[in-house]
């Protein structure tokens, strides 16, 4: 247990060579590959996670955390495989069309792999179409739309009428956040879950999956 | 006392009894004026019209000239998205790809600065003698993140050398932006660093404490031959930041709703910095009614101490924001009393309407109803008016003209009753005829005929 704590800490402090050193010390020490993603990776970037909400770690923090975590799953991937350890889901994430902020956006990303849910990244400046398309082609449980401002954030609207032209919106859950964005504005447009953050992001997301 | 005086005395940490007033009007002067946002930040007489409306209408103490954060990196090779109701967007980061530190500094030729400069020298000579103008730079983090792109914060753990010695540009830059913006009457320079809350408070002190120190130290030194201060803007959860920033020792602090204004105050008193803010741009200002955002502005009044104050929206305004609510905020600044007892009357159960409404339906002449928060002091109110009054100069006898000011408790029930939701407003035979936007005599002539026939 001591190995996977280590790994945990490690990552949280961003030392993303030792991270990857300790993923594969483990595995040769016999511990699960489940046990290592759970215990040691996806426990760190939780922790991260919390603290960035918080308000005790900050952006920079976060991206050298992803980055170790990263490190240690190129080492894990392909015992995961093996293994048969599925990912919990699937989300489709961008920031709407028109808008090219995509800090928040790629926080809610690494914040929802830190959750162990497999993130679809369309980048920014995403139109309605392309989350659709997307969706379709990933067979993805979430459609994740990020915005700052409130011009763009109007965009979200027409993703959720996107989704409705396709067919999908029984199977899909639609999810927006960004600076802007509030639960009723959420309400107000038909998407169906909103988070104001992005570690908020990642538990609503997890949640909706369960 | 005039508003820029009023102004100067908050920022000179004077005891105040009115508080002084600045709305954030970057796109949305377009929006008030009829252009489109690019049109407003791409043409220098659009962008004239445009403020010279908003000092019209919202009657600021001070005022920012153009809020873009976008005009230095798009002078120094990053390429912008251009949008109809936002300012514009950096599309490309030109250093992504290099840790070259460039070398250039802007030059009063460069990029837009040759028409945001002029509009700057046009306003000083006409509106500047009572009004406060705001020159505002992007600040050197949120700069440096336009060149470099989101690598500068993995750059912040990996190769702080780089980042230090790209913030000392990027500081250089804004030490010429602000020279410039001096040079053409400029009041406030203000830094504009929204991204400084995505940062801890010991990533800002080692990063950003010694380049911010010198950019207000520089603007300190401006002040010595007229009055001039330095103020520092940060967007989102900056309550953690507030102090570090209080170390460089700025004039004055801007804030949003992401902070709390008693919180933040605390901690600028103790330094003797003003604190400016935060009316909420989305849910009240953006989407909130009249009375949210008088309400607001009267709660924070009510709250704080107004030593060390400045009320303004907590960013840059949204480009559609409903006139109304501006004019709501302004009225509540500056006519606080009569503000509080407005909200008092409206939320009171006991107001009713007693009296009767006009049988619009069988009116023997036109009736024209001006609905106004008070058109003594409101200025759009004044200009409502003054649109009905010229409506009453062309046809005199052949119609009717009455106003029902807000500030009377009786009015507030009948404008209830009339179901009137934007002050100022003109309805005509009981229809809303004009809402917040002050019509031509043209137009007004054109409704009243209409009745007439």
């Amino acid at each position: 247990m001591s190995l996977l704590l280590e790994i945990s800490g490690k990552l949280q402090i961003g030392k993303a060579e030792e991270v990857k050193n300790l993923v594969q010390e483990a595995l040769d020490a016999g511990f699960k590959p489940k046990e290592v993603l759970e215990d040691g990776l996806l426990s760190g970037m939780n922790i991260i996670g919390e603290k960035f909400k918080n308000n005790e770690v900050y952006v920079p923090e976060v991206l050298i955390a992803a980055r170790a975590m990263n490190f240690g799953m190129e080492t894990l991937k392909p015992y995961l495989v093996e293994a048969d350890v599925k990912e919990k889901g699937t989300a489709v994430l961008g920031t709407v069309k028109g808008d090219l902020h995509d800090i928040g956006k790629n926080m809610v990303r690494m914040m929802m792999e830190g959750k162990g849910i497999k993130v679809i990244d369309l980048g920014v400046d995403v139109p309605a179409e392309k989350f659709v398309a997307a969706a379709n082609e990933n067979k993805a449980d979430l459609i994740c739309c990020s915005a700052l401002l409130t011009t763009t954030m109007m965009e979200m609207k027409n993703v959720v009428a996107a989704v409705e032209k396709e067919g999908l919106r029984a199977r899909v859950k639609i999810m927006v956040g960004g600076a802007p964005v509030t639960q009723s504005f959420c309400d107000r447009i038909g998407a169906d879950l909103y988070a104001g953050d992005a570690t908020s992001a990642a538990e609503v997301a997890l949640a909706a999956l369960k | 006392m005039k508003g820029k005086e009023l102004l100067f005395s908050a920022l000179r940490h004077e005891p105040l009894t009115t508080l002084p007033w600045v709305p954030f009007t970057g796109v949305h002067a377009g929006f008030l004026a009829g252009f489109k946002a690019d049109e407003v930040y791409t043409d220098a007489d659009k962008l004239y019209t445009a403020l010279l409306r908003v000092h019209d209408l919202y009657k600021p103490d001070g005022m920012p000239v153009i809020f873009d954060l976008q005009v230095e990196a798009e002078i120094l090779g990053c390429e912008l998205q251009w949008s109809d109701e936002a300012p514009p967007a950096v599309k490309t980061h030109c250093l992504a790809e290099t840790e070259q530190i460039p070398t250039k500094l802007p030059e009063a030729t460069d990029g837009r600065l040759p028409l945001i400069l002029s509009v700057m020298e046009s306003l000083t000579k006409a509106i500047g003698e009572r009004t406060a103008l705001y020159g505002l730079l992007c600040g050197p983090f949120t700069l440096a993140a336009h060149l470099r792109g989101t690598n500068l914060f993995m750059d912040m753990v990996l190769d702080e050398d780089y980042v230090h010695r790209l913030l000392d540009y990027t500081t250089a830059v804004a030490v010429r932006m602000a020279d410039l913006y001096l040079s053409v009457g400029m009041d406030v320079i203000a830094a504009v660093d929204p991204l400084v809350s995505q940062i801890s408070p010991e990533h800002f002190r080692s990063f950003l404490k010694e380049p911010y120190s010198r950019l207000f130290t520089h603007i300190r030194q401006a002040g010595v031959k007229r009055e001039v201060y330095s103020s520092f803007f940060v967007c989102g959860n900056a309550t953690n930041q507030i102090k570090p920033m209080c170390e460089t020792a700025p004039d004055c602090i801007s804030i949003d709703e992401n902070v709390d204004m008693a919180t933040a105050k605390a901690v600028t008193d103790r330094y003797n910095i003003t604190l400016q803010g935060n009316i909420p741009l989305t849910t009240v200002m953006l989407f909130g009614s009249q009375q949210d955002n008088m309400k607001y502005v009267v709660d924070l009044h009510d709250a704080l101490d107004h030593r060390n104050l400045v009320i303004a929206p907590g960013c840059d305004l949204p480009y559609a924001t409903p006139v109304e609510n501006v004019v709501a905020v302004e009225q509540a600044v500056h006519q606080t009393a009569m503000v509080r007892e407005m909200i008092k009357n409206y939320n009171s159960p006991e107001l009713e309407f007693n009296g009767e409404l006009p049988d619009y339906e069988h009116l023997e002449k036109p009736l024209v109803e001006v609905f106004t928060l008070d058109s003594d002091t409101c200025a759009a109110c004044t200009y409502m008016k003054a649109a009905a009054m010229d409506g009453k100069a062309h046809f005199g006898d052949a119609i009717e003209v009455v106003e029902y000011k807000y500030s009377v408790a009786e009015n507030i029930a009948r404008v209830r009753k009339m179901g009137v939701e934007k002050l100022p407003s003109i309805y005509i035979n009981g229809k809303l005829k004009f809402s917040s936007i002050i019509p031509s005599k043209k137009a007004l002539i054109e409704e009243v005929e209409a009745c007439l026939r």
